[in-house]
Order: structure tokens, then C-alpha cells, then sequence
């Protein structure tokens, strides 16, 4: 399957590139996980 | 369930399918009625996504999960965003770009036509036996707690389903399930809010969240790597991911739902919703089997959430000592919690400790106890391996929840549970149309021809569901089995798009012998080892890629067949 038949993206409504979506959505998690870290340590 | 409580639970079921029925008018032709003609915006594919992967059973077990266990099965979740971004930036143009009914069919201009047999074959048998479990299971536990007969209930949620989902093909499912992830947002919510205020006076929310931590139940994040436990980060992070990829970039359940979207754009956005929304979702509902806990500190919960077993052992000559070591360690662990709150708000170091200690031996003592009378059920003819997670719940809701909310929590479980079937008989009849019976048996028919024929294959899985979920309570331990059967599949899926995505030298023959072989890595790895089934889908997809790559580059030529460019359809 030829990438060229790939239509050009859409920007997404924020952020500009879709690649800035994906790190946001990367950084997201890796604060989600260490939120969730500090409120295990917390009430452990 | 009280008058009340009817007309909440009727009302929402009502409201639910009206809407979704309305909201489908004009899906007469095979594009609207299983592509909801590409038209739908991404908070409505956003929410029934949520809403198809979270069966009644995804609520009622993680909160007694929660209950039992601690918050740690939020890791499951983990690698869920991953996934997401991985399909948004591959799986979703190409999908879109092909104009594919269902994921199989990309794999026949991939690849040819007896791998996208193969696929959907898996397809079917998977999603089939979990159709009629997602149906009995809730069932099976509102009939333990309410009474009501498993039968009643089974034809009540299958009746319901298949009408709007017939009638309507996957607009009005997509917007039953808008509704439905309405109802359960509102009933979690208010069953949060009811629990905590349920609390005794001279416990505050702050106190309740410490007595929980307190007991482990606040463990959300577990460092320690070990291939037999299913829920740590690693895990999560890495056979979550891979199995979340399986799930949403192979299962036709998943990807039908984002194939109606209008746009790449909005399609993306509906899973990267789902990549923010999730993980916080399951947090909410874990941390509300966290706060039912804290509740039975001060109110007695039953030794067994489920009656009729606690009956069974009630007259076994164990049973008087193992109660009273309960009502003991009940007693104990009661005093305790109230010691350690006392000495938290005190700031005493010494004394905290003490109390803590104190606390949490109770605790192992009232567990002990439970797993005593689990065993007892055991040992008088009961289910081995028994477990009353699921019913913990619905046990607390039915005892405490005032009037009219137990109505909105029944409804949360029958919305659920319909949202979740909705989607798999709606996906089952997709493939069994698209890539069976058109593409096999009768190519080249009318548009009206495949609407009437997907009309009656929505019926037929409809049926079949009622109809297994009304014969599933002779399985009796094997649907364990049945249920494990769904995750052995998804590995050999995987590899299979991994293959078509990411290796075009790959052609048909090297693809399908490579998911034969990766279905065998799985049985084998799970018959012979204890590795914990999140593993099976990397394990799959990885034994796919190899044995692909190898024939693909040790076969003279096999790299070198021309491959179809379009989708059949």
C-alpha cells in the first residue's frame, strides 16, 4: 500500500501539527503516571 | 428496587433508545447503515468508543476489584494513549484513505483474500463468544442481587438492543451509546457523592482517602516488574499497549466506530478523546470501590457479597469459628480506624504508627477470614476458585443507596451492558456482510439487497447472544475458559496489520502462516507458562512478524507477487 495515497492531514483545531497533539498526548501520560505515583506514595 | 427506582430505570432505557432511534432516521442504504454515511462528529464516535469497551462488567468488577485489591488495575490502562497515538498516526488515514467497510478488507488489497478470511474468521469467533457473555454476566449478578430471573433479564437487555440496532444500524447505536455514556457518567458521579456522604459524621473525606491509603487500597502505581502480575506500570505500559493497539486497530468493534467519522480529523480526535478521557475514568471508578470500603469500616459488610454461597456454607461446621474470627476482626479493625484517624489529627508520629500497624493487622485478619469462607464455598460444592468481587457493588448499592439512585445505577449496568453488545452484534453483522457473504457467497448484489442482508445478520448475532447468554450458566467454570478465549486472539490480529503497515516486502502466504504461527506462540505460551495474559499480545504479534519475515525472505519470489491495490468489497 503506496504512503502517496495517504491524503494530506487536516490540522488539528489545536496545537497546529498533529505531531504536537501526539508528544502533548505522550506528555499527558507520563504526568498522569507520575501524579498518580505521588498519590500512591502519599497514602501509602 | 422500589416504584421510584422503576420508573428511573424504565425512563432511561426509553429516553435512550428514542433518542438513538431518532437520531437514525434515513440509514437505508449500506453506506449510512454501517458507516452512518462517514457523517458523525468525533464527541459522538469519542463517547462510543468509551462506551462499547466498557461493558456492565467493566463497573461492577473494578469497583469490588478496587475493594479488594487496591486502585493498581488503573495500570491496565497505561499504555492505552499509546496505542491511540500509534493508530491516529498510521491506522486511521489508511483506513480512511481506502474507504475499507471493515478492517479485514484492507488486508485483502494488502495482502489477498485468504488472509482477510482468516482475520475475520478470528474475528467472528472471538467477538461471538464475548457477545453473549457481555450479556449474561450482568445479568447473571443482577439476578444474585435483585432476584430477578437470568432469562428475564437477558431477554430484556437482548430485546432492547437488537431493535434499535436493526432498526437503526450503527447511527442509532453510535447515539444510543452518546446517551447511555450520559446515564453512566450521571450514576457514577451520584453514586460517588452518596457514598461519601454516607460516611459517618466524624469521618471527613480527607479521613476516609488516609483509612484507604492506609490499607493499600490507594496503590495506583506499582514499580516492581514481574511477568506473572498482571497489573504493574510495566505491564501496562507495554502489553497494555499492545493489546490496546489489537483493540482498537483490529477489532472491527473499534474500528467501525471510528470509520464513520467525517473527516481523518475527527476520526482522530474521537481516539485521542479517548487517549485523555480513560485513564481518569477508571481512576473515578476504582477510587468509588475505595470509598465503598472505607463505608464498610464502619458499617459491617457481609462475610460474602453473594448470598446464596454464604447460605451454602452457613451450616458447615467451620462456618461458626470463621464468623466469629470475622466479626472479630470487624470489631477490631473498626476501633482501629478510628485510633488512627485520631492519631493522624493529633500529629503523633508514635502513636500513628501504632495505630497503623494495628489497623492493617485487622485488616489481614478480616481478609483472612474472607478467603476462609471463600474456601468453605469451596469445600461444599461450590465454584472453585470462587470470588465475590463482582457482587460487592451492586450489594452496596441495593443496601444504601436511597431510592431512585438504585434505579439510576441498574439503569448504568443495563446502559452498559446494551452499549457494549450494540457495538459487537453491529460488528459481527459488518463482517459476516462484508467480508463473507458479500465478498464469498453473493458478490455484486443491490445496495438494498446488503441492507436487507445486514438487517438479518444484526438479528441473527442479536439472537445468537440472547440465546448463548441463556445456555452460558450450564458452562459453569468454562466461562472462565470461554473468557480467556477472547484474549488469545487478538496477538495474531496485530501482528497481522503490523505486517500490512510496516513491512511491504511481506506478501499473503508469509502473513498467513505467520498468524498461524503466532496463534500457536500464544496457546503455547498459554498452556505451558504462567505469564499473565497482557503478554499474549506481544508475544503473538511478535511471533507473527518473525515467522513472516522469515518465510517472506527465505521463499524465492514470495517477496516479489504483486499484491492487489484495492479493497474488495
Amino acid at each position: 500500500m503506496s504512503h502517496k495515497l495517504i491524503p494530506p492531514d487536516e490540522p488539528p483545531p489545536f496545537l497546529g501539527t498533529w505531531v504536537r497533539v501526539y508528544q502533548a498526548i505522550v506528555v499527558y501520560l507520563v504526568l498522569l503516571i507520575l501524579a498518580f505515583y505521588v498519590f500512591t506514595r502519599i497514602y501509602q | 428496587m422500589r416504584t421510584l427506582d422503576w420508573i428511573v430505570l424504565v425512563a432511561s432505557l426509553v429516553s435512550i433508545v428514542a433518542y438513538g432511534l431518532y437520531r437514525s432516521r434515513g440509514s437505508n442504504t449500506v453506506d449510512r447503515y454501517l458507516l452512518a454515511g462517514r457523517s458523525m462528529p468525533w464527541y459522538a464516535m469519542a463517547l462510543s468508543i468509551m462506551a462499547t469497551q466498557a461493558s456492565a462488567i467493566t463497573f461492577i468488577s473494578t469497583t469490588g476489584q478496587s475493594y479488594v485489591d487496591g486502585m493498581r488495575f488503573v495500570q491496565f490502562y497505561f499504555g492505552l494513549p499509546l496505542a491511540m497515538v500509534v493508530i491516529c498516526a498510521t491506522v486511521v488515514p489508511i483506513f480512511h484513505n481506502t474507504k475499507v467497510y471493515t478492517a479485514y478488507e484492507y488486508l485483502e488489497s494488502r495482502f489477498d483474500a485468504k488472509t482477510r478470511a482468516l482475520a475475520s474468521v478470528i474475528f467472528l469467533a472471538q467477538r461471538g463468544l464475548s457477545a453473549g457473555l457481555t450479556i449474561y454476566a450482568p445479568a447473571l449478578v443482577l439476578s444474585v442481587i435483585l432476584g430477578w430471573p437470568e432469562r428475564l433479564t437477558t431477554s430484556l437487555m437482548g430485546a432492547v438492543v437488537i431493535t434499535y440496532t436493526v432498526l437503526g444500524g450503527i447511527k442509532a447505536v453510535t447515539w444510543s451509546d452518546v446517551q447511555q455514556m450520559g446515564v453512566i457518567f450521571v450514576g457514577l458521579i451520584a453514586a460517588l457523592v452518596t457514598t461519601i456522604v454516607l460516611l459517618p459524621h466524624s469521618v471527613s473525606f480527607g479521613d476516609a482517602v488516609f483509612l484507604a491509603g492506609a490499607a493499600g487500597r490507594l496503590n495506583a502505581v506499582t514499580t516492581h516488574f514481574d511477568w506473572n502480575d498482571r497489573f504493574n506500570m510495566w505491564s501496562g505500559l507495554i502489553g497494555g499497549t499492545f493489546l490496546f493497539l489489537s483493540y482498537f486497530g483490529c477489532d472491527q468493534s473499534q474500528v467501525q466506530r471510528y470509520l464513520t467519522g467525517k473527516s481523518i480529523s475527527q476520526s482522530r480526535l474521537s481516539l485521542l478523546f479517548n487517549a485523555v478521557a480513560k485513564i481518569p475514568m477508571q481512576f473515578f471508578i476504582l477510587f468509588i470501590g475505595a470509598m465503598v470500603f472505607v463505608f464498610y469500616i464502619f458499617v459491617q459488610p457481609p462475610m460474602l457479597f453473594q448470598h446464596a454461597e454464604l447460605s451454602r456454607i452457613h451450616g458447615s461446621d467451620a462456618y461458626p469459628q470463621v464468623a466469629a474470627q470475622y466479626n472479630q476482626a470487624f470489631d477490631r479493625r473498626r476501633v482501629a480506624a478510628l485510633n488512627l484517624v485520631q492519631a493522624h489529627h493529633d500529629g503523633d508520629p508514635g502513636a500513628e504508627a501504632r495505630a497503623r500497624s494495628d489497623y492493617r493487622g485487622a485488616q489481614a485478619q478480616l481478609d483472612g477470614a474472607r478467603a476462609q469462607a471463600s474456601k468453605l464455598v469451596e469445600q461444599n460444592g461450590g465454584e472453585k476458585g470462587f470470588t465475590d468481587t463482582n457482587y460487592i457493588f451492586l450489594s452496596f448499592v441495593t443496601r444504601f443507596l436511597p431510592v431512585g439512585l438504585v434505579g439510576l445505577v441498574i439503569a448504568v449496568i443495563f446502559a452498559a451492558t446494551m452499549s457494549a453488545s450494540s457495538g459487537e452484534i453491529n460488528s459481527l453483522a459488518t463482517v459476516t456482510i462484508v467480508d463473507i457473504y458479500k465478498r464469498h457467497f453473493r458478490p455484486g448484489q443491490s445496495d438494498h439487497h446488503y441492507v436487507s442482508a445486514s438487517r438479518w445478520a444484526t438479528m441473527f448475532w442479536g439472537v445468537y447472544a440472547v440465546m448463548f447468554a441463556g445456555w452460558a450458566g450450564r458452562l459453569g467454570a468454562l466461562i472462565v475458559a470461554v473468557n480467556k478465549v477472547g484474549s488469545l486472539f487478538y496477538g495474531s490480529l496485530l501482528g497481522c496489520f503490523v505486517l500490512a503497515f510496516a513491512f511491504r516486502r511481506v506478501r499473503g502466504t508469509a502473513a498467513f502462516l505467520g498468524m498461524i504461527a503466532g496463534e500457536s506462540a500464544i496457546l503455547a505460551t498459554s498452556w505451558f507458562t504462567d505469564v499473565s495474559w497482557l503478554w499474549y499480545n506481544v508475544i503473538g504479534c511478535a511471533a507473527v512478524v518473525a515467522v513472516a519475515l522469515t518465510v517472506t525472505y527465505l521463499t524465492p519470489g514470495a517477496a516479489s507477487a504483486t499484491p492487489g491495490t484495492q479493497p474488495a468489497q
